[in-house]
């Protein structure tokens, strides 16, 4: 083709929603692009210290996080939900939403509970001196204890993904197989679960995002890791320069895993035309031995990451409740609801416009470019934050000199909040999005646009109906999300306003863990109501 | 004639230009006719017809549809305002319409919008359908609210998708027939993608023969039976035997040995001494196809040959020919 | 879809207007603090009381306060900036955050050793940090001071926390700055290699750990001890008992103490405010309140310490320039990495 040709093209193809989705791009981009000019400053005189002393510690600790991380949701959860999804079992049901509920509980309160709970004193302890054994205590403050600690609180995100490809693709195919004369356990491993993988590595990649991401669990294990070092180099040595430099290197790693996903998923491009879901007359039953293990098994998940960090919680609670339980706390949940409420909302809004703008622009590049819009869940939230308040305080400082403002108008409200949350969660809502986008085949918006109507008819006739289910599912995971947000809500939030979690880590900061337990489980009450409302979403509409 | 729909050197790639999917094309339609366009999958012709609708923006030439250019390097006009009507392989029915919501859908004028909404589905014969939903319906049914969808604005030019190909063979051929008269009856200009070319011989006036990109020919049916320009297209319209250097030499055949000869399968006649040119066969093995026998024949000079013939054929030994004039030549 | 839409806006308009409309009338002081106790909110609520003025909050970790207030430059809104150590009131000063402050009352108050030179910032409360010792295994006598900490007789007894906590930095910083660099440097690896484990925790779990007999010996600020004896779990009651308090360096320069401090923001919109407020924190009846309820040691000479503190005894602060403690703290932060003290 010639050049003059290219051009001519680009010309006719570069509509209105190729600028916006450049616009919407560029919106999201600010705080990076912040960043990585900072980075031309150069990195702070302990660069060099860091780099020989520490960096290794971190790149070890890194790895071996992701490592226990990927290892123990790839055994628990994928087997959990098969079992929960091909077996009937006692409490099958109520396991099948339960398993969802460790989204509720945030990394860093988590950490809080099992060290507790494993601690002098603790559940274990007190147990174990029944049996007549003194001082108990299990050592898990360290890169195995925090791995433990942040699979258990992330590991849902796996089992959401998968589950919801086996429940809407696997039965057909496993019937298919048995016909062929292959048993129940060689389908599963030979057929289903190399089917499932994308699904799988899809939820793995937001575990290990949000790994990569945890501030408050491996400050509280005193485990070193990219993010402990971002904070300490920005804090404590107070360079800026170096903490760039180092969440730089953290986003090396964390495009890495992008590109594995999007490789993985180019070489295994599956879809299977009819979808037909699992339905209980199609659930194996086992013999009651049978559906005992079954039921052990998938019990010690929602055990682990839901009913021993409760019941921490509630023990420590019970000793505190008088102390922070009042009126202000009300007022406190009542913020910390609202400001999840608005965030999930313009996030949500946001992801649909950067998803189908870059769909209605016809330019193959900025559709791609549009998928980078995601980036920000990758960055960690006190460095997204420094690289909001640097560009909006500009414009804030503009404002006030110019006599268009008085006082900061983005900085200290709302406004920067939200757009804060925004940037990070975009990913949270974009992919329940695309994914259920994915779902409607082009044929149905397409036949809309050839009868006559145009983008936003056919979006909000056709489009929107059709993706009601993984909008509802955005809205709920950035709500989620946003509750349990800690470094980005520490820097950014408004003066009056302040939200359970920055309370919970106050306490827990303040050597008062236990005082935290009443803010955690209020972040874990609210969270919960919504993720049992998400899976019966899910069951709805697969 | 009246040209409803021309393609000037259209062409389209994907993936950056490596890979052509439309290469080259120029065609016409004229008023009133039913053009099928038949070809492999990832032969183009999807592309070509999501380049005519609109749903695709092409690299180079130029669409024209009722003489007013649609598609150009310069300009792009969006699918909503072509008056096409499109009827999608997976029918793409709205599933949260019900029928009669799918077929107003497209129906732009305010007036009498229920009742164009109530012909066309009598037209179609689903005149009792409206309240329910497309997952209610049977595929042949749901194949006629899509239909029904696509006429119901009066488009200028129909486009179907491979619109059996989710049927079964039976249903097939009915629904087939009745939904070229429909389309017949309103006199409505169609071009219609397939990879069956039984389909495209029962109801197009005119064929196109799309191989990687390219069209390669373009003809009236009896044309392209008779006068196919490839192997390809011959092979496309029943069973044909290349005649190869062995073949021609069994036969006894004075044709030029470097030029491409093939024979169609129905017209080697068996016990046929009347035939130009002769050979003797013996069967290697019969398989009874019902209202055919298929026979795998050694010729004389040991070159292995398979015939389908009506006739019930008895012994072993056998005599099959040919006439010069059945034989079609290519250039390549 | 639009309903949601609307419902977000109207929500963001509600949260500004009330904003606007508690700012123009009142009269407020708005406080940037690292503090976040329970006290702390009593204070603020009595000084609203007693003055009518209102008293907006932000709470983060002071090195995070300290960005905030160099990236809004002359518009920020902070008046006082509190801190809980002296280091990051250096670091603000350094940073030209802080103003000097006239008040005939705060200089009566505050000691010279406790305050800026230049009446920048001034402490509000005291914290020594000490050596909690396993009263049962350990004769305190023989622990001496923190250079003792690295003898042979303590191999894999002592409990330390993380380095990246500020209390251990700026500990480390009064090291380099009474012994010199070299000195800290190996100070700080031998007390690594005399580590019962690796650092873990908080001062209260390094407390437990001795009552447990994970190790001897803990280095902890006294005030967590306090907490501990009051709280209504028993693990931390009862560790908090098993563990005697040992201030170390008596014959010497004296045990070293870090402080809460606070000072007035350069470009504070609400200076007399502000003043007012710190003043108010340096009164008698508020540092009562910071001696009573959070077993810190008041700054305030006039005012009755808190029983426990009593009962713990008079001990000898190191008089070291709390200047010191910002200006080696990086060094401190550099020579814990390399000590490989966690």
């Amino acid at each position: 083709m010639s050049l003059q040709n290219s051009f001519l093209k680009l010309r006719r193809d570069f509509n209105r929603w190729s600028w916006s989705t450049l616009l919407l791009l560029a919106i999201i981009a600010i705080p990076v692009i912040t960043i990585f000019i900072k980075l031309f400053d150069g990195p702070g005189e302990s660069w060099g210290h860091i780099s020989k002393v520490l960096l290794v510690d971190y790149l070890t600790n890194s790895f071996w996080l992701a490592v226990f991380c990927t290892f123990f949701t790839l055994l628990f959860v994928v087997s959990t939900a098969w079992l929960v999804t091909r077996y009937e079992f006692p409490l099958r049901k109520h396991l099948e939403w339960m398993l969802i509920i460790p989204l509720a509980v945030p990394g860093y309160i988590m950490a809080y509970a099992y060290a507790g709970f494993l601690d002098y004193g603790g559940g274990v302890s007190q147990v174990v001196h029944w049996l007549g054994v003194e001082n108990f205590k299990l050592d898990i403050m360290n890169v195995y204890g925090l791995s433990f600690v942040l699979s258990i609180s992330l590991f849902s995100y796996v089992y959401v993904s998968t589950r919801a490809f086996f429940l809407t693709q696997a039965v057909n195919l496993l019937e298919a197989s048995r016909m062929l004369g292959t048993s129940e356990r060689t389908s599963f491993f030979k057929l289903i679960l190399p089917l499932a993988r994308p699904a799988i590595i899809a939820g793995l990649i937001l575990v290990l995002m949000e790994v990569l991401n945890d501030y408050g669990a491996a400050q509280y294990f005193g485990v070193n890791t990219f993010t402990t070092g971002i904070f300490r180099s920005w804090f404590s040595l107070e360079e800026p320069e170096t903490a760039i430099y180092l969440s730089a290197l953290l986003l090396v790693l964390i495009f890495s895993l992008i590109l594995i996903e999007k490789w993985q998923r180019r070489k295994m491009q599956f879809s299977s035309a009819k979808i037909s879901r699992i339905t209980t007359s199609n659930r194996l039953v086992l013999s009651n031995f049978g559906q005992f293990v079954i039921l052990f098994w998938v019990l010690l998940p929602v055990v682990l990451g839901f009913i021993i960090p409760l019941y921490q919680l509630l023990v420590w609670a019970s000793k505190t409740f008088e102390m922070v339980f009042d009126d202000g706390f009300f007022w406190l949940s009542f913020q910390s609801f609202g400001i999840a409420f608005i965030t999930a909302i313009f996030t949500v809004l946001f992801a649909l416009l950067l998803l189908y703008f870059s769909k209605w622009n016809k330019i193959y590049h900025i559709q791609n470019a549009a998928k980078l819009g995601i980036l920000g869940y990758a960055i960690p939230g006190a460095v997204v934050a420094i690289g909001i308040m640097i560009p909006t305080l500009f414009i804030d400082k503009w404002m006030i000199e110019k006599g268009i403002a008085t006082k900061f108008i983005i900085n200290g409200t709302l406004i920067a909040l939200v757009y804060a949350y925004v940037v990070r969660f975009l990913a949270v809502a974009y992919q329940p999005l695309e994914s259920s986008a994915l779902k409607v085949n082009t044929s149905i918006p397409d036949s809309s646009k050839v009868l006559g109507m145009g983008n936003f008819k056919t979006f909000f006739k056709i489009e929107f109906p059709l993706i009601k289910a993984g909008m509802l599912s955005a809205f709920i995971l950035v709500f989620i999300d946003t509750l349990k947000e800690l470094p980005l809500t520490l820097i950014l939030k408004p003066y009056h306003i302040n939200t359970l979690a920055v309370k919970a880590f106050e306490y827990a900061s303040d050597e008062m863990v236990m005082h935290a337990a009443i803010p955690s489980l209020f972040i874990i009450l609210t969270a919960v109501i919504p993720v049992i409302f998400l899976n019966k979403l899910l069951l709805q509409h697969g | 004639m009246d040209k409803i729909l021309e393609i000037k050197s259209l062409s389209k790639s994907f993936d950056g230009g490596k890979k052509f999917a439309v290469n080259d094309v120029d065609f016409h339609i004229n008023r009133g006719d039913i053009c099928a366009v038949v070809g492999e999958s990832g032969s183009g012709k999807t592309t070509l017809i999501r380049l005519i609708a609109g749903l695709e923006h092409p690299d180079n030439g130029t669409i024209t549809i009722n003489g007013k250019e649609v598609s150009s390097i310069k300009k792009v006009v969006v699918p909503e305002k072509r008056n096409i009507g499109m009827v999608f392989q997976e029918y793409a029915l709205f599933p949260h319409l019900n029928v009669l919501d799918n077929i107003l859908y497209g129906i732009s004028k305010k007036k009498d919008k229920k009742k164009i909404a109530a012909e066309v589905l009598e037209l179609v014969g689903l005149k009792d359908y409206h309240e329910r939903y497309p997952h209610e319906l049977s595929g042949g049914q749901q194949q006629r609210v899509a239909l029904a969808r696509a006429l119901a604005p009066n488009p200028s030019l129909l486009i179907l998708d491979e619109p059996f190909s989710n049927l079964d063979a039976m249903l097939r051929m009915q629904l087939r027939n009745e939904v070229f008269n429909i389309i017949k009856k309103m006199g409505v200009t169609a071009i219609f993608v397939t990879h069956d070319t039984q389909d495209a011989l029962a109801v197009a006036d005119e064929i196109l023969i799309f191989q990687n990109g390219h069209l390669i020919q373009k003809d009236q049916a009896s044309e392209l039976y008779n006068k196919p320009q490839s192997i390809y297209v011959a092979s496309l319209f029943g069973n044909t035997v290349q005649l190869n250097k062995g073949l021609k030499n069994a036969f006894r055949c004075p044709l030029k040995e470097d030029c491409c000869h093939a024979i169609r399968n129905e017209k080697i006649s068996i016990n046929a001494s009347d035939c130009e040119y002769v050979t003797t066969a013996k069967i290697l093995k019969r398989t009874f196809l019902g209202t055919h026998t298929q026979l795998m024949l050694e010729l004389e000079n040991g070159e292995h040959l398979t015939v389908v013939t009506p006739e019930a054929v008895l012994g072993n030994e056998i005599s099959v020919g040919f006439n010069s004039k059945d034989v079609l030549a290519f250039d390549d | 879809m639009k309903k949601l839409l609307f419902l977000a806006c109207f929500t963001l308009l509600l949260a500004s207007c009330e904003e606007n409309t508690s700012k123009d009338e009142k009269q407020e002081v708005n406080i940037y603090t690292h503090r976040h106790y329970e006290s702390d909110q009593e204070l603020f609520k009595l000084f609203e009381e007693e003055t009518g003025i209102q008293v907006n909050v932000i709470n983060a970790s002071a090195d995070e306060l300290i960005q905030k207030m160099v990236l809004e430059g002359a518009q920020s809104p902070a008046d006082v900036l509190i801190t809980v150590d002296a280091g990051r009131l250096f670091r603000a000063k350094e940073k030209e955050l802080l103003q000097s402050v006239s008040s005939s009352f705060l200089d009566s108050i505050v000691p010279t050793h406790l305050k800026d030179e230049q009446n920048q910032w001034f402490a509000l409360t005291k914290r020594a940090r000490v050596v909690a010792y396993a009263k049962e295994r350990v004769d305190p006598s023989e622990i001496i001071s923190y250079e003792n900490l690295v003898n042979e007789e303590w191999k894999g007894k002592l409990l330390l926390r993380s380095s990246s906590n500020i209390y251990n930095q700026s500990l480390m910083a009064s090291i380099i700055a009474n012994n010199g660099e070299e000195a800290a440097s190996l100070w700080a690896k031998a007390l690594a290699g005399n580590m019962a484990r690796s650092p873990k925790g908080n001062d209260r779990d390094q407390v437990i750990a001795v009552a447990k007999e994970e190790g001897d010996l803990a280095v902890v600020n006294t005030y967590y001890i306090g907490k501990m004896l009051q709280s209504n779990d028993k693990t931390e009651l009862e560790s908090a008992q098993k563990v005697g308090i040992y201030f170390p360096n008596q014959d010497d320069r004296g045990t070293h103490i870090n402080i809460s401090g606070a000072g007035v923001a350069k470009y504070a919109p609400n200076k007399e405010n502000a003043t007012a407020f710190i003043e108010f924190l340096l009164s008698e009846k508020a540092q009562a309140i910071f001696s009573s309820s959070n077993f810190e040691y008041p700054v305030n000479e006039a005012v009755e310490m808190a029983d426990l503190l009593k009962q713990w005894g008079e001990f000898k602060e190191d008089k070291l320039s709390l200047n010191k403690l910002g200006e080696f703290n990086k060094r401190a932060v550099i020579l814990f990495d390399e000590a490989g003290w966690k």
